[in-house]
């Protein structure tokens, strides 16, 4: 019986030993643990982000955003108040008198995170890199002739023309400067964990789960607000909000050119006082655009599209289904853009059920004689809006019926020019009305994504040119003008509403400074108010 | 038994092969082009074109669905479209994750289920086999989607006992032995971590049970009744036995029998329930990976993940099949 009860006694032992071995260390842990997340900021966004260094990178929303906070470039967007970049790894710069070559003064006391100098041979590699990999990078800095380092800290960009936007371009993330010896060293694996000189470094990355960045606390800007960054992928909207109102996460990302905000939630986070909800200026539109190279329908005819424009209820649409979050679009440019024209609320169309129907009867078409099909995106959004316009087309005795397909099959009716019309949208990735005019418009690049399939205007084509290079300002302004109202004239879509970038963060989130073009945001400023209480 | 291991191995070539051809043939009719998805908005058709060779997209779907399998010959499963890394790495990574996710939920049908089922077996059309039906009816009846956000809604923002998502808190970075986070956390005695895993696999686990759970119970239930007015019951009674011996030892155990076939069938549903669940979840495991791959349009991962699904399918059945040889001696001599 004694020895019975000593085996009994010792198994207890060796049970409370184990349970202790786990329950100490779990305490200290999770002690541990509630610290580290009150220095963490979690982000969710709604899929992995792909394209994480420069030379891959594709516009694609999160992965550019990584980039911005991972590495610096020449030059940056501070927040969607600036007109202009500001100065970054480039101290100063000059621009030659022909606007063919701009000369950079950089920085001396910038290290890359593997410690080695971020010099003017960085960035010659960085950008040539880029050029030569980057069919994106080539396609919009195709002017660039040369890149040549003319002094450690000196380096020159030499273009074959003009380009008065060359600052912006050398802003997005495509143009980042990354380190030439981690490129060299690391090979492939470059791709997922790239090393360049920003306020944060990517620590740890689980493709379609999470990534983390980690501070650096050297940063020559100064350091971080916060310790870590984890971007959450969670694909589901109603996750995301749950996990948001939970304190899960703390920050939930909307941007991006597909991403439709449920005004619903939107509702919901501005009644809860545990969230934020910030919001900016963008670049983004959203527009009803016709096939203008059908070969033949109704819309060939102007002045049924003009009917169509005038049956829009836009002050129903942006107040009644936006919720008052989108801006009204008065022409092919934003309002927020600098180069917008203001005449154009004048010239605008404005909601004219009577108007749009004695046109439609000028132009020979008695009501439900007219059969369309709206194509659009997926989305209950995009759905609202869609047929929200079928209602107004309606009302005229327009027959609409509405087709919702996913991104790659819309893009494939539309770059094969099988539609009529389609409702969409265009994001900006650099701040300047070429991102709108050129890629809209320009009749030779009709059969690319997401263009008007403008026919070919020797005049239109002619202007939009030349706008594109004038390094005058003025000018360029004054050009731009002239070409927002002849593409007016010709109305080859209808424009609704430019979205605000909209951010929910926690109440307790502080130094969130919001960029409108790209809608990419840095986390450097970014820190947690503990006084807010409604922290983790 | 070897023998017929070995005959029911042999039947798993063609049963995969079959997915293969229609899996590949399937992802290629869906709607879209991967190249136009990987590219963007802004892509020009001159970049789509260069994408499409480079991924081979341009070459006949025979000669694409040969390479295909020839690699597959080599165990390899290709490169993804979206990411550029092997498959057969990602499959890796996923796995442990669904079967964590999927043993676990099984283990709570089971808890659930057959308690449940010989509970309500007791006193047929009492108040507790009605009130089981209800539940039964519930588990079967409300769409995984609504339940999932019932759970999150009331054990993760309401109560606050458990994380809306996810399979560890996302700010500590873990790097496991096995890629089973628990088994992990048992390994390396981190007790902090076992329970974090806990947390996070229950109300997903839960979601993914319930179906089974619910179709077990009244499954069990059912031929339950039937046993327990079968003869050598009676026998069992007459012969003095406690009324939980009778159950236990001599009802539940011929009543089980069959309720294997019923798990083994729902096992693989609940796989294919893996990709509402994981996705609702954010679970990092194979069925949001497959979500995430029909959404790129990502072929080779779909084809890889849908393979793997179709094997765990197949596998699973044969498992069935022989727990089923094991308990039924009528069944082993008909292997024969």
């Amino acid at each position: 019986m004694g020895e019975l009860w000593m085996v009994m006694l010792a198994r207890r032992e060796m049970v409370l030993a184990t349970g202790a071995g786990f329950l100490l260390p779990a305490w200290a842990r999770a002690a541990s643990s509630a610290s580290l997340r009150a220095q963490t900021l979690v982000i969710a966004v709604a899929s992995d982000p792909v394209g994480l260094e420069p030379a891959v990178n594709r516009a694609e929303p999160i992965g550019s955003e990584i980039i911005l906070n991972v590495f610096d470039t020449l030059v940056a967007w501070g927040d969607a108040s600036q007109t202009m970049p500001e100065p970054r790894l480039a101290r100063s710069w000059t621009v030659s008198p022909d606007g063919c070559v701009t000369t950079f003064q950089l920085r001396t006391d910038v290290s890359f995170h593997d410690g080695t100098a971020c010099d003017a041979e960085a960035v010659k590699f960085s950008l040539d890199r880029s050029l030569t990999h980057n069919s994106y990078t080539r396609a919009s800095l195709d002017a660039v002739q040369a890149v040549t380092v003319t002094g450690r800290w000196i380096v020159e960009i030499r273009l074959s023309r003009p380009i008065p936007f060359l600052l912006t371009l050398l802003a997005q993330p495509q143009a980042a400067i990354v380190s030439p010896t981690a490129v060299r060293s690391m090979g492939a694996a470059f791709a997922n964990t790239p090393v360049g000189s920003g306020p944060f470094r990517i620590c740890h990355y689980d493709p379609d789960v999470s990534l983390i960045l980690d501070a650096v606390p050297t940063y020559f800007r100064g350091a971080p607000g916060m310790r870590r960054i984890v971007y959450l992928v969670i694909a589901d909207a109603s996750t995301r909000r749950l996990m948001l109102e939970n304190g899960d996460i703390d920050i939930c990302q909307q941007n991006g050119q597909l991403s439709a905000l449920p005004m619903e939630d939107l509702k919901a986070y501005r009644r809860n006082p545990a969230i934020q909800v910030i919001e900016a200026p963008s670049q983004i539109m959203r527009q009803l655009e016709f096939n203008n190279r059908a070969a033949g329908g109704p819309t060939r005819d102007l002045r049924v599209r003009r009917a169509m424009a005038l049956a829009v209820d836009y002050d129903g649409l942006i107040d009644g289904v936006m919720d008052g979050t989108v801006d009204r679009a008065y022409g092919p440019l934003p309002s927020s853009n600098w180069a917008y024209d203001p005449t154009m609320e004048r010239t605008a169309f404005h909601y004219d059920p009577v108007q749009a129907r004695r046109l439609l009867r000028e132009a020979g078409y008695a009501p439900g004689s007219i059969h369309l099909t709206l194509y659009t995106f997926q989305g209950s959004l995009w759905a609202t809006v869609a047929t929200f316009l079928q209602a107004n087309f309606a009302a005229v005795g327009l027959d609409v019926r509405i087709e919702q397909v996913e991104f790659p099959s819309l893009r494939t009716i539309q770059t094969g020019g099988h539609f009529e019309v389609a409702l969409d949208g265009r994001e900006a990735w650099y701040n300047d009305p070429d991102a709108h005019i050129t890629i809209g418009y320009l009749s030779s690049l009709a059969d690319t994504a997401m263009t008007f399939r403008m026919p070919p205007d020797r005049a239109l084509d002619g202007l939009i040119l030349e706008a594109q290079s004038c390094p005058d300002p003025v000018r360029r302004k004054a050009l731009y003008g002239e070409i927002q109202h002849r593409i007016m004239d010709r109305v080859p879509g209808i424009y609704l509403f430019s979205n605000r970038v909209i951010v929910f963060a926690r109440a307790d989130i502080r130094g969130l400074k919001l960029s409108g073009a790209p809608p990419l945001t840095e986390y450097r400023s970014v820190h947690r108010d503990p006084a807010a209480g409604t922290g983790p | 038994m070897s023998l017929y291991l070995g005959r029911r191995l042999l039947a798993v070539v063609p049963v995969l092969a079959l997915v293969l051809v229609m899996v590949f043939g399937l992802t290629r009719l869906i709607p879209g082009d991967p190249a136009v998805t990987l590219l963007g908005p802004g892509a020009t058709n001159a970049q789509l074109n260069a994408l499409r060779h480079q991924l081979h997209l341009d070459e006949p779907e025979a000669r694409q669905f040969l390479s295909y399998v020839g690699g597959l010959a080599h165990g390899d499963f290709g490169t993804s479209l979206k990411t550029g890394q092997p498959i057969s790495r990602a499959l890796a990574t996923r796995l442990p994750a669904t079967i964590e996710l999927s043993v676990t939920a099984l283990l709570m049908a089971l808890a659930v289920g057959i308690p449940f089922g010989v509970w309500a077996a007791r006193r047929p059309e009492g108040p507790l086999d009605q009130a089981l039906r209800l539940v039964a009816l519930a588990g079967v009846s409300v769409p995984a989607f609504l339940l999932a956000l019932g759970l999150q809604y009331a054990f993760g923002v309401w109560l606050g006992w458990l994380p809306v998502a996810g399979r560890t808190d996302p700010w500590e970075i873990r790097t496991g032995i096995t890629g089973f986070v628990m088994l992990d956390a048992v390994l390396e005695g981190d007790g902090s971590a076992l329970w974090d895993a806990i947390r996070h696999v229950l109300l997903p686990a839960s979601v993914l049970a319930s179906f089974l759970a619910a179709t077990l119970s009244r499954f069990v239930r059912n031929t339950m009744i039937a046993t327990m007015t079968s003869d050598y019951i009676r026998t069992a009674r007459a012969k003095g036995l406690q009324e939980r011996a009778v159950i236990v030892r001599h009802a539940l155990r011929n009543a089980i029998l069959p309720a294997v076939t019923v798990i083994g069938l729902q096992f693989g549903d609940m796989l294919g329930g893996a990709i509402l669940t994981e996705t609702v979840f954010s679970w990092p495991g194979l069925g949001r990976y497959t979500f995430e791959a029909i959404r790129n349009r990502d072929y080779p991962a779909i084809q890889g993940a849908t393979l793997v699904f179709a094997l765990m399918f197949v596998l699973t059945s044969l498992l069935v099949d022989l727990i089923a040889l094991r308990l039924d001696p009528r069944l082993r001599r008909q292997s024969r």
